[in-house]
C-alpha cells in the first residue's frame, strides 16, 4: 500500500448563495493510488476540482498537498501547478493555431532558452511526450492543431499535462470521450505506470464500466456529500449508480423493442454515398448510428437535418419536418439571455411567417404542457435559462422539438454530461415519441445507449457498415462491430487542407511580382532602380500600417483607429518634433500610450474592439485636426536623412520594407508571438495555462502602436509634411492587405512577409491604374474588388479541399 | 439599488436621464435654447434616428455584425436624388426609385458578401462603401443641380402643430422597429439568430434570411435618410454621410442595444439618437473647436461601452 499523502481534504465546503455544493468533504489520495470520482451533475465533482485546481476557494476545511497544508488566501492557479496539480480538462484546452509542440511551449514556458532554436527542444518534447502514453500516435508535431482530429487533439491534451516533470496529481475529467479502444487501453496503462511512479491519478468518468478497469479506489459523490468510498472490487455497476442517484439508481432497465415492421410510413432514406444499401428510416423507430467517434454518425444526422430543411443533401432524403435536439447545449442549443419560455418556444415560433404577431399568453399555454411532459418544474418558466442545471437545460431543448410537431426528431448525443435520473427520464421520452409515430434519429457517445434504440446503423470511415437490430444488438455486439477494422479515418482531409493553405501562401507573392510585370512591360522605366524606389517609397505607410493591422487582427479583433492613429503620429512628427523635439517626442509617448490603453480597455470590459477602434479613430482625428487645422509642417532634418540613405546602391525604401518584413517576422516567431497567436486563437486555455490576458492585449496593441508610429513617421519623411487626414484611407487597405497576405481573421494565425506583400500589391494598384490612364476615382473599387475578389477565391479553395 | 437594478433591466432609461442632463445643462448655459432650438435638436436627431434603426437590426443580428456602409449609402443616395430629380417634384418619381433600388442593391450585396462568402461584416460593408464611394465621385463630376424639390423639402423641414414632420416620421418608424422587435416572429427570430446563431440554425429558424433582412432594412433606410438628408442640406456634396458612420453605432449603443447581438431596444435607440444629437449642439454651442467635438464623440462611445460592456458576461454562465 503506498503511504504519502497526495492529496488530503479535511471537511472541505463551498456553498453558492443558498446552494450547497460541497457539504464537508473528508478523504485522503495516497501517492500512486488510483481514483475513480464519480457522481451525477450537480454533486460537486467540478467544484471540488476548482478547489484544488487553486480557482475556486472553499468556505471551510483545509487543503493538504503533498503533506503542506494550502493557506487559501494565497492559494493560485499558477502555485496549484508549481505544487503538481494537473488537470486534462472535459472542453479541450488547446490553441488551434498553434503547433502542438507550440502547445506544449504556452504550458511549460520555463523550459525555453535563448537558444533562437528554442522550439526544437519542444518539438522533441511533444513527439516523446505523446509517445510515451500512446506509442504509434503518428502525430506531426509542427502541424498547427487545427488540422488534426478530436481524438487526436484529446491524446495531445493528455501528453501535456502528464508529461510536467512537476507532476504530483494527475486528473483527468472525461479523458476517454473521443478516444477509441485501443487509445483508451494505452491511457489505462499510462496511468498505472504513473501510478506505480508514485503520482495520484484522480479519473473522473460517466462511463462506470471504466471507472471500474482503471482505477483501484472508487468514490461516489452525491449533493457534495461522500456517499461511498471503497475498492472497486467491492462494489458493482449498479451499486455506484445507487450511490450516485438514490431512489433513481435502479438496474438499467432494457425497454421494448419494436420489431422493423414495413407497413409503416418512410420518413427518411440514406443511400450513397452514406450506405451501399439504401435504408429506409420509418415512423415509430428509433434509429440509432453509432460506431467510433469521428466516423461519420454524426455529420450524417447534421446533413439528415440539412435535408429535411430542403438544403439538400446527396444521398439523403427526408421529406417530413425534423427538429434537431444538440447535447452541445451552450455551442448550439441554448439562448443565454432568454428565459425559459422563450427557449421553449422558439422553435414554433421560428417556423411561422415573419411577420405573425407573437402572444406571450398563448406560447405559455402551448409550452406548458410539453415543459410539464418532460418534468421541468413550472416555476422555472421564467427563470433565465442559463440559471437552469445542464439537464434541466436539454428537457428545454427537448420540449422544444417536441412542440414543433417534427416527425423526424433528430438527437446528437443529447444526455452529454447529463446525470443519470435525467437520462432514464430521456429514454423514457424518446420512447414514448416514437410511440406516438415519430422517427427518432439518435448519436450518442455512449455506446451503451444504444441499447435503448431499436435498430443501429454502425457507421465506418464515413459510411453506414452494418444493421444491427433484435437480439443482435447489444452493447458487445456494438464495440465488437466497432473495432472489427481498425484504421482509423483521418488522413485524407488533412493533406487537403494543406495543399490549399499553401496556396494561400503563395499567393501574395505571386500577386505582388504579377503586377510589377505588368507594370513594367506598361513602362520599362518603372522597374529601374528608381521606378522601383518610386514604387516601393509609396508603399511604405501601407506597409508599415498593415503590419500594424496584422498583430490585431491576430488577436482576432480589427483595428479601424490604425490609420487615423498614423496620421496623427504623422501631425505630430511634422510639427513638434520638429520646433520642439522633446515635446514631440512625449507626445508621441502618450499617443502610443493611448493606443496600447484602447487595447486594454477592450480587454478589460470585453467590448467589441471594431467599435471602440472607431471611436478611437475619431479621438486621434480630433486630437490631429486640433493640432494642425490645415496641411502643412515639415519633416525633421534626421527623418528626411534616413529617407535619402541607401545601401550598396539598394535605396530606403526597400530596405525599409525588408526590415519592417524582417522585424514583424521575428516577432511573430518569438516565444512573445507564440503567445499573442495563442491568445488570438483561444484566450481562455491560454488563461488557464497561467498567462495573463491584460499584458497580452497591451504588448499587442504596443507592438501595434510601433508599427503605427513608423508609419506615422514614413508619411511625414515622404511627404515631407503631414496632413490628419491622410492616414485614414489607410485602414481598410490595411485589413485588405492583411487577409490578401494570408493571414486567419478568425485569429491566431499571423503571415507578415505575406501582408508585406499583399500590402505591396495594393498599393501599385494605384500606379497600374495610373498607367492605364484609369481616373484614381476607381482606385477603391478596383482595392476593394480586389479584397472581395481574393476573399471569394480563398473561400471557394477552401469548401473545394474537404 | 433596486431603481438601479430595474434600470439595468431597461437599458434604454440610462440614455433617456442623459437626455434630460445635457437638457438642463443646455437650458442653464445659454438663456435663448427655446423650444424652437429644440426643434432644430430634434430634426437632426430624427436623420440619425432613421439610419440608427438600420444600424440596429444588423448589430441585433449578432456575430459581430454591423454595417460600415451606410454613411456611402447616404451620400450616394443624396447625388442621385439630386441628379435624377433636378429639384424638382416629377424628378422624384424617378430619383426615390432610384434610391430605393440603391438601398436594397446594397443590402443584398452585403449580405451575400456576409452570408454567402462568409466576409466579416465589417470588411464587407467597408469595402462596398468604398465601391459606392468611387461612384459618388463619379456622380459629383455632372452633379450641376443646386435646386432641391419642394416636395422633399416640406418633408424634412415643415411642421405639424410645431413638430416637425420628420420627427412624426422617424418616431413612426422607430415605433414599427419596435413593434416588430418585440412582437413579431421575425424580431424573435433575429435576437436568437443575434445570441447563438447555430442553435437558431437548429431551432428551425432561417437565419439567412433574417441577416439579410436586417442588412437590407439597414441599407435601405441609409438610402432613403440619404435623400431626405439632400433636402435638409440642400444639395448633395462629398463625405455628407460621414458623421453618421460613427453616430449611428454611437445611437444604437447608447440606446442600450447589445453591441454583442441579441438584444435590441427601439426605444433606447431613440433616446440615444437625441443624446448624441445634443451632445455635438451642446459643444457648438459651448463654442468648441470640430476637432474637439470629434474626439469627445468618440470617447462618449467608447466610455459608454466599457461601462455597459458587452453583455458577453452574462452569456459565459
Amino acid at each position: 500500500m503506498p503511504t504519502a499523502s497526495a492529496l488530503q481534504f479535511s471537511g472541505i465546503a463551498k456553498a453558492y448563495g443558498p446552494t450547497r455544493a460541497l457539504g464537508g468533504l473528508t478523504f485522503r489520495a495516497a501517492a500512486g493510488e488510483v481514483i475513480g470520482l464519480v457522481g451525477a451533475n450537480g454533486a460537486g465533482k467540478s467544484t471540488l476540482m476548482r478547489i484544488v485546481a487553486g480557482v475556486t476557494m472553499p468556505d471551510a476545511g483545509t487543503l493538504e498537498i503533498g503533506g503542506a497544508e494550502i493557506d487559501f488566501d494565497s492559494f493560485s492557479p499558477e502555485q496549484a501547478r508549481r505544487l503538481g496539480i494537473r488537470i486534462v480538462h472535459q472542453e479541450l484546452s488547446l490553441c488551434d493555431s498553434l503547433s502542438v509542440a507550440e502547445n506544449f511551449y504556452v504550458e511549460q514556458p520555463g523550459r525555453a532558452d535563448l537558444d533562437p532554436r528554442w522550439l526544437r527542444r519542444y518539438h522533441r518534447m511533444a513527439r516523446d511526450s505523446i509517445q510515451s502514453i500512446f506509442p504509434g500516435h503518428g502525430i506531426d508535431v509542427r502541424r498547427p492543431v487545427s488540422d488534426l482530429t478530436l481524438p487526436q487533439r484529446q491524446m495531445i491534451e493528455i501528453a501535456r499535462a502528464a508529461c510536467d516533470p512537476l507532476l504530483r496529481v494527475l486528473i483527468l475529467d472525461e479523458p476517454t470521450s473521443s478516444l477509441d479502444g485501443l487509445r483508451s487501453e494505452q491511457l489505462a496503462c499510462f496511468i498505472q505506470d504513473r501510478a506505480a511512479a508514485g503520482v495520484a491519478v484522480i479519473f473522473i468518468s460517466h462511463k462506470l464500466q471504466e471507472v471500474m478497469s482503471i482505477a483501484a479506489r472508487v468514490l461516489v459523490l452525491r449533493n457534495g456529500i461522500l456517499t461511498s468510498d471503497t475498492m472497486t472490487g467491492a462494489i458493482s455497476v449498479p451499486q455506484m449508480v445507487a450511490a450516485m442517484a438514490g431512489e433513481a439508481g435502479r438496474e438499467l432497465e432494457q425497454l421494448h423493442r419494436e420489431t422493423v415492421t414495413a407497413d409503416t410510413r418512410i420518413l427518411a432514406q440514406i443511400n450513397s454515398p452514406w450506405s451501399a444499401q439504401p435504408a429506409e428510416l420509418r415512423a415509430g423507430q428509433i434509429v440509432g448510428l453509432a460506431g467510433l467517434e469521428g466516423s461519420g454518425q454524426r455529420e450524417c444526422l447534421r446533413a439528415l437535418y440539412e435535408a429535411a430543411r430542403g438544403a439538400g443533401s446527396p444521398g439523403l432524403v427526408c421529406e417530413a419536418a425534423a427538429s434537431y435536439v444538440s447535447g452541445d447545449r451552450r455551442a448550439e442549443g441554448v439562448f443565454p439571455l432568454w428565459n425559459v419560455l422563450k427557449n421553449a418556444t422558439i422553435g414554433i415560433a421560428a417556423a411561422k411567417p415573419g411577420i405573425s404577431i407573437l402572444h406571450e399568453a398563448s406560447e405559455k399555454r402551448t409550452a406548458e404542457p410539453w415543459l410539464a411532459a418532460v418534468r421541468l418544474p413550472l416555476e422555472r418558466l421564467e427563470s433565465p435559462i442559463v440559471d437552469l442545471s445542464g439537464g434541466n437545460q436539454q428537457k428545454v431543448l427537448l420540449a422544444r422539438a417536441l412542440m414543433t410537431g417534427a416527425d423526424v426528431i433528430l438527437l446528437d448525443d443529447p444526455t452529454r454530461g447529463v446525470d443519470v435520473q435525467i437520462k432514464r427520464d430521456f429514454y423514457r421520452l424518446i420512447r414514448q415519441a416514437a410511440d406516438t409515430g415519430k422517427l427518432v434519429v439518435w448519436y450518442s457517445s455512449e455506446t451503451i445507449e444504444f441499447v435503448e434504440c431499436d435498430y443501429v446503423l454502425l457507421f465506418h470511415a464515413g459510411a453506414i457498415k452494418c444493421t444491427l437490430t433484435g437480439n443482435d444488438l447489444t452493447e458487445d455486439a456494438i464495440v465488437d462491430a466497432s473495432f472489427s477494422d481498425k484504421d482509423l479515418p483521418s488522413a485524407v482531409s488533412q493533406t487537403a487542407a494543406a495543399t490549399s493553405s499553401s496556396a494561400f501562401r503563395v499567393m501574395p507573392f505571386l500577386t505582388a511580382a504579377l503586377m510589377l510585370a505588368v507594370i513594367g512591360l506598361l513602362n520599362r522605366n518603372a522597374v529601374s532602380l528608381l521606378g522601383i524606389d518610386l514604387l516601393m517609397t509609396a508603399a511604405i505607410p501601407l506597409a508599415l500600417i498593415s503590419l500594424a493591422q496584422l498583430f490585431i487582427v491576430g488577436g482576432s479583433e480589427i483595428d479601424l483607429g490604425v490609420g487615423a492613429f498614423a496620421g496623427l503620429v504623422s501631425v505630430i512628427s511634422a510639427t513638434f518634433l520638429v520646433t520642439d523635439p522633446a515635446l514631440g517626442w512625449l507626445f508621441l509617448a502618450f499617443a502610443l500610450a493611448g493606443y496600447a490603453g484602447f487595447g486594454l480597455l477592450i480587454q478589460l470590459r470585453e467590448i467589441p474592439a471594431i467599435v471602440v477602434t472607431l471611436g478611437a479613430s475619431f479621438v486621434w482625428l480630433g486630437i490631429g485636426y486640433t493640432l494642425q487645422p490645415t496641411p502643412g509642417g515639415a519633416a525633421p532634418d534626421w527623418l528626411a536623412a534616413l529617407a535619402a540613405f541607401s545601401l550598396f546602391k539598394v535605396p530606403a525604401s526597400v530596405l525599409c520594407l525588408l526590415a519592417a518584413g524582417a522585424a514583424a517576422t521575428a516577432l511573430n516567431m518569438s516565444r512573445l508571438g507564440v503567445v499573442l497567436r495563442g491568445f488570438g486563437a483561444n484566450p481562455q486555455s491560454m488563461v488557464q495555462s497561467g498567462w495573463s490576458p491584460l499584458a497580452a492585449a497591451a504588448s499587442r496593441y504596443g507592438f501595434s502602436g510601433l508599427f503605427g508610429l513608423a508609419a506615422g513617421l514614413s508619411m511625414t519623411a515622404i511627404n515631407t509634411a503631414s496632413d490628419i487626414n491622410a492616414g485614414s484611407s489607410y485602414t481598410l487597405l490595411s485589413i485588405a492587405a492583411v487577409v490578401i497576405g494570408g493571414s486567419a481573421l478568425t485569429g491566431g494565425r499571423i503571415t507578415p512577409l505575406g501582408t508585406l506583400f499583399g500590402a505591396i500589391s495594393l498599393s501599385l494598384v494605384g500606379s497600374l491604374l495610373g498607367l492605364l490612364n484609369v481616373s484614381t476615382d476607381f482606385n477603391a473599387v478596383v482595392q476593394g474588388g480586389l479584397l472581395i475578389g481574393i476573399i471569394c477565391l480563398r473561400t471557394i479553395l477552401v469548401r473545394s479541399a474537404p | 439599488m433596486t431603481v438601479l437594478t430595474r434600470m439595468r433591466d431597461h437599458r434604454w432609461s440610462f440614455s433617456v436621464l442623459g437626455v434630460l442632463a445635457l437638457w438642463g445643462l443646455l437650458s442653464v448655459m445659454t438663456s435663448h435654447f427655446n423650444l424652437n432650438s429644440l426643434s432644430g435638436v430634434a430634426s437632426s436627431a430624427s436623420f440619425l434616428m432613421i439610419v440608427a434603426i438600420g444600424q440596429m437590426f444588423v448589430i441585433a443580428s449578432g456575430s459581430g455584425n454591423i454595417d460600415l456602409s451606410i454613411p456611402s449609402v447616404i451620400t450616394v443616395s443624396a447625388f442621385v436624388t439630386m441628379i435624377l430629380s433636378q429639384g424638382t417634384n416629377s424628378g422624384l418619381l424617378l430619383a426615390l426609385p432610384a434610391v430605393i433600388a440603391i438601398g436594397l442593391v446594397t443590402g443584398a450585396a452585403n449580405a451575400f458578401l456576409v452570408l454567402k462568402l462568409r466576409i466579416p461584416a465589417i470588411i464587407a460593408t467597408l469595402a462596398i462603401g468604398y465601391v459606392l464611394d468611387s461612384a459618388t465621385l463619379i456622380a459629383n463630376r455632372s452633379l450641376d443641380v443646386f435646386t432641391v424639390s419642394t416636395l422633399l423639402r416640406g418633408v424634412t423641414s415643415a411642421k405639424l402643430a410645431g413638430v416637425p414632420v420628420i420627427l412624426i416620421l422617424a418616431s413612426a418608424l422607430m415605433m414599427v422597429a419596435g413593434g416588430i422587435i418585440k412582437g413579431t416572429t421575425y424580431g424573435r427570430t433575429l435576437m436568437a439568430v443575434g445570441q447563438n446563431a447555430t442553435a437558431a440554425h437548429l431551432a428551425g429558424a432561417r437565419t439567412g434570411r433574417t441577416i439579410t433582412i436586417a442588412f437590407l432594412a439597414s441599407s435601405l433606410l441609409g438610402a432613403v435618410d440619404g435623400a431626405l438628408l439632400s433636402a435638409h442640406a440642400g444639395g448633395a456634396f462629398l463625405q455628407m454621410g460621414e458623421p453618421y458612420l460613427l453616430q449611428s453605432v454611437g445611437a444604437v449603443v447608447v440606446g442600450g442595444t447589445l453591441i454583442a447581438g441579441g438584444s435590441a431596444t427601439a426605444l433606447g435607440t431613440f433616446f440615444g439618437s437625441i443624446l448624441l444629437v445634443l451632445v455635438v449642439t451642446t459643444m457648438q454651442v459651448s463654442g468648441w473647436s470640430p476637432g474637439m467635438q470629434e474626439v469627445v464623440q468618440g470617447a462618449i462611445i467608447i466610455a459608454i461601452l466599457a461601462a455597459a460592456g458587452s453583455g458577453l458576461s452574462r452569456r459565459s454562465a
